[in-house]
């Protein structure tokens, strides 16, 4: 009976590119950026990395297809790279990929790498793509922001709260993510905003207005990773595991049966159940020291909540309101800003996540540590509250 | 079994322009029309042609009915296929069954008066024919017709069973009178001197047009109650007079609420004089242009069955109504607004992918799970609810009512009328869509609302100069008192 992944791997080495706006870089200078730092953070030769995952979303405005992205910029000795893709989701997929390469045993070292270049494509929001040459016939050319905003009016209907209510505490969630991204050095957005500027921000897609969004970002993230025996050996005393990374895709119920009511997302719930049990976390709200979940708009926060079980359903405005997840509370949640203000390079989110989660773990982060968090979470949700690709991934300390 | 017309039905889109909004933005250049400047004219939604006017009123003549359709036939001066055949889209649309003949009606103003002549001639024949009319007529900024035309849609049904009205006697004249005309390469009509038309025009070639009817039909022109002749206002009185008919027993030409829809009007004008007729009514149909076309019709008693709820009584009452010109001008294509690099986006429609899809597309067919007995679109291989393969038969959901689960108003999408609007739409037995929303106001739309599905287009695809269809969710249409 396979036991998964838990206490298997040490993630050893980290970096994170500066997020923004980065007229300056293209995918190749990111990917270099974020890789400087984790080769040294690890302390290996870069030749002892065997395999290795690049995770990118949009290939042909990004960096390109396949391995080679990754495998030219860092002009790698002709390793295994394994491009993946699973939208917003792609960074942790990368991760995944590399994490079961060791468990598994196929290789000692193996590199996962996020990347996303999209301020080339001359889109403020994300850019427009085909949905398929069938779903170009029917489906609405939804953005975004307009996908999610539908979570908000099937919530605010759901519990019977009043939009304004609702936007209040989506809010909330926008000024405490921009508070703590002022902290962070590498953040996209660093300037801090009140719950009125939130309030009355242009709309986007209603009801979520322009501070309701996240940054649209470029950016890289990356991680080594290798078995906890290799790190032993390797005298690492306090090391950070990978504790569960589940996945969990729509498989239609969503978008094509009335058994989904368009509050909350169906596939975090499965992820977020699967992970807590590789993880051996049977009571999250008290288990949990921290989370970076897929923030990509207010709304989409405030439901997780409810989707990983920290907030009992319907609670999560309440919870928001009491700060449980502001940086002083009881699950401090997006502590390096989050989507919202790091920002969002897809390819990268997901191991950005794991980034701080690696710092916080490590007492590294600077103006913004916690004290001695033990357990961190990081969320993803890739494609539309309604067809989606969801992961839930957990981080935790083991002494040598 | 008598032959005649078997159902009747009319569209006019909810989108009305106060003609006084036209008289302030180009008065200035041209201070004649003000005097045009009353009421407003019915204007389609930027997914809105020919095509889709004609399904909508098609499906307003057939709401409630069994009956099959051998002969669809389609008559437009503005058809948006020269060469696609326009009729079977509509056919498709309308699901009927793959061998019923598809007709496209072109080239004249007259095209569905001209059908309906050749019918009333053909009178034991056994088929049965949905002729369908439609008009979407563009006109340049600052023109008389940008003032009087409107855009609708009209449908008969005609066959062998219990007609509401028989056919008695038709007339068709051709006089090489060029009134008015749009050259095939041009994109607005040419219009000729308003009293030449009306003296040598209207009050010659139309009059002998009836007459001739008239006398096919057997009767004297003072027994017809009701003469549907659209015109404007001062030929309807002069046509009277040289008739020596009452005008009052002129039918409305809905001039103050929609303006002249071409090609539909005539029939779209009968439609409306329908809804209201009694038993026993003769009613004279007037086509007009570059000759005349009239038949006359008889109502008989199985008309009151089929009456309130049909012809385009219930969707002028369903109006939009708005004054800003320059929003006209663009849901027309004749203002290029900077609507950004989402309005760059290629929608290419892979031809062979719709094909194979087609019924779902044009169809909204979804697939019934034989098993569990659940709706889902688009149908697959294994049903969504219960896991079983190969299950799904084909059904259509184009007549459900929907209700919204959760929608959006998104300003940063492109579409050429904002907000784009879209939701999650349920129906019953399991059904669940994401649809793009049509004809409602930002503000309008709300969790729980009831939606009806209409036939629009999805997207243009400019490059290539094609157009895409597909359903989307629309207010649904309030009774008649």
């Amino acid at each position: 009976m396979a036991k998964g992944i838990r206490d298997k791997v040490a993630i050893i080495g980290m970096g994170c590119s500066r997020f923004g706006e980065r007229w300056d870089c293209g995918p190749e200078e990111l990917i270099v950026e974020a890789f400087k730092e984790a080769l040294t953070d690890s302390g290996i030769d870069r030749n002892e990395i065997e395999m290795a995952w690049l995770g990118l979303f949009y290939q042909e405005q990004s960096a390109g297809k396949s391995a080679l992205p990754l495998s030219l910029a860092l002009r790698l000795p002709n390793i295994p790279v394994t491009r993946v893709e699973n939208m917003c989701a792609t960074g942790t997929e990368a991760l995944r990929g590399a994490v079961y390469a060791v468990a598994a045993g196929a290789c000692d070292v193996a590199l996962a790498m996020g990347v996303e270049k999209l301020k080339d494509t001359g889109y403020a929001g994300l850019p427009e793509r085909t949905k398929g040459s069938f779903d170009d016939l029917w489906l609405p050319n939804a953005t975004a922001p307009g996908a999610f905003a539908q979570l908000a009016s099937a919530y605010a209907a759901k519990h019977k709260i009043p939009m304004d209510e609702l936007k209040r505490a989506m809010a909330h969630i926008s000024v405490k993510s921009h508070t703590n991204g002022a902290l962070n050095p590498k953040a996209h957005l660093r300037k801090r905003i009140t719950e009125e500027e939130a309030l009355q921000a242009a709309m986007v897609a209603y009801p979520l207005g322009l501070m309701d969004c996240c940054g649209v970002s470029d950016g890289a993230a990356c991680a080594i990773v290798t078995s906890v025996e290799k790190a032993r050996e390797m005298g690492i005393k306090d090391m950070v595991v990978v504790k569960a990374i589940q996945l969990a895709p729509s498989n239609g119920v969503e978008m094509s049966s009335t058994d989904w009511d368009g509050s909350y997302l169906l596939t975090t719930r499965v992820a977020a159940k699967r992970a807590y049990a590789e993880a051996g976390i049977t009571k999250p709200r008290e288990e949990i020291s921290m989370m970076e979940v897929h923030d990509c708009f207010s709304i989409t926060e405030l439901v997780v909540m409810e989707d990983l079980g920290i907030s009992p359903e319907g609670g999560a405005i309440q919870d928001i309101r009491d700060g449980v997840f502001d940086r002083d509370g009881k699950v401090p949640c997006q502590i390096d800003g989050g989507l919202k203000c790091f920002g969002h390079p897809i390819g990268a989110s997901g191991l950005r996540m794991a980034y701080e989660m690696y710092l916080q773990l490590l007492g590294r982060a600077g103006d913004r540590q916690l004290k001695n968090p033990t357990i961190g979470l990081t969320h993803n949700l890739g494609g539309h509250p309604f067809r989606n690709v969801a992961s839930v991934s957990v981080f935790g300390l083991r002494s040598a | 079994m008598n032959y005649g017309i078997l159902s009747f039905g009319g569209y006019v889109p909810t989108l009305r322009l106060a003609r006084e909004a036209i008289a302030e933005a180009v008065g200035w250049a041209v201070p004649s029309i003000k005097g045009l400047a009353k009421g407003e004219r019915a204007v389609a939604n930027w997914d809105e042609d020919s095509i889709t006017m004609a399904v909508e009123a098609a499906r307003d003549c057939l709401q409630g009915l069994t009956c099959q359709v051998d002969h669809l036939q389609l008559a437009s001066t503005t058809l948006p296929f020269s060469d696609r055949s326009n009729s079977g889209v509509v056919a498709d649309a309308l699901l009927l069954p793959e061998d019923v003949a598809t007709e496209d009606l072109a080239g004249t103003r007259r095209a569905a008066t001209s059908a309906l002549v050749r019918l009333g001639r053909n009178a034991n024949a056994a088929q049965t024919t949905l002729l369908l009319a439609s008009d979407c007529r563009e006109t340049k900024p600052g023109s008389t017709q940008e003032m009087q035309y409107g855009h609708g849609a009209a449908a008969v049904l005609l066959g062998p069973g219990d007609p509401i009205a028989v056919i008695r006697g038709t007339a068709s004249v051709h006089q090489d009178l060029v009134d008015q005309y749009r050259a095939a390469d041009s994109d607005f009509d040419y219009a000729l001197e308003e009293r030449w038309v009306r003296e040598e025009g209207y009050l010659k070639i139309v009059p002998a047009a009836i007459r001739k009817a008239a006398q096919a039909a057997g009767i004297d022109l003072g027994e017809i109650h009701r003469f549907v002749l659209p015109a404007p206002a001062g030929v309807a009185k002069a046509l009277a007079k040289e008739l020596k008919v009452g005008a009052e027993l002129f039918a409305d030409p809905l001039t103050a609420v929609c303006g002249d829809t071409g090609a539909a009007h005539p029939l779209l004008v009968l439609a409306h004089a329908l809804a209201t007729a009694v038993p026993g009514e003769k009613i004279l149909v007037v086509g007009f242009g570059q000759g005349a076309d009239a038949v006359i019709l008889e109502t008989t008693a199985r008309l009151a069955a089929l009456q309130p709820q049909r012809g385009p009584a219930r969707y002028l009452q369903q109006r939009r109504p708005f004054k800003n010109y320059t929003m006209f001008l663009s849901l027309r294509n004749q203002l290029d607004i900077d609507f950004g690099l989402r309005a760059e986006r290629d929608n290419r429609t892979s031809q062979s992918a719709f094909y194979r899809r087609r019924r779902d597309i044009t169809g909204m067919a979804g697939g019934r799970c034989s098993s569990c007995g659940t709706l889902q679109f688009p149908s697959s291989l294994v049903c969504v609810k219960c896991g079983a393969t190969d299950t799904q038969e084909a059904e259509s959901l184009s007549g459900l009512i929907g209700r919204v689960k959760s929608y959006t108003e998104d300003w940063l999408a492109y579409t050429p009328l904002p907000p784009y609007i879209y939701g999650h739409v349920e129906y019953q037995d399991g059904a669940n869509i994401m649809l793009e929303f049509t004809d409602f106001a930002p503000g309008q739309v709300g969790v729980g609302l009831p939606v009806r599905m209409v036939f629009r287009i999805k997207d243009f695809d400019t490059r290539r100069h094609f157009r895409r269809y597909f359903w989307k969710p629309a207010p649904l249409l309030s009774e008649t008192p």
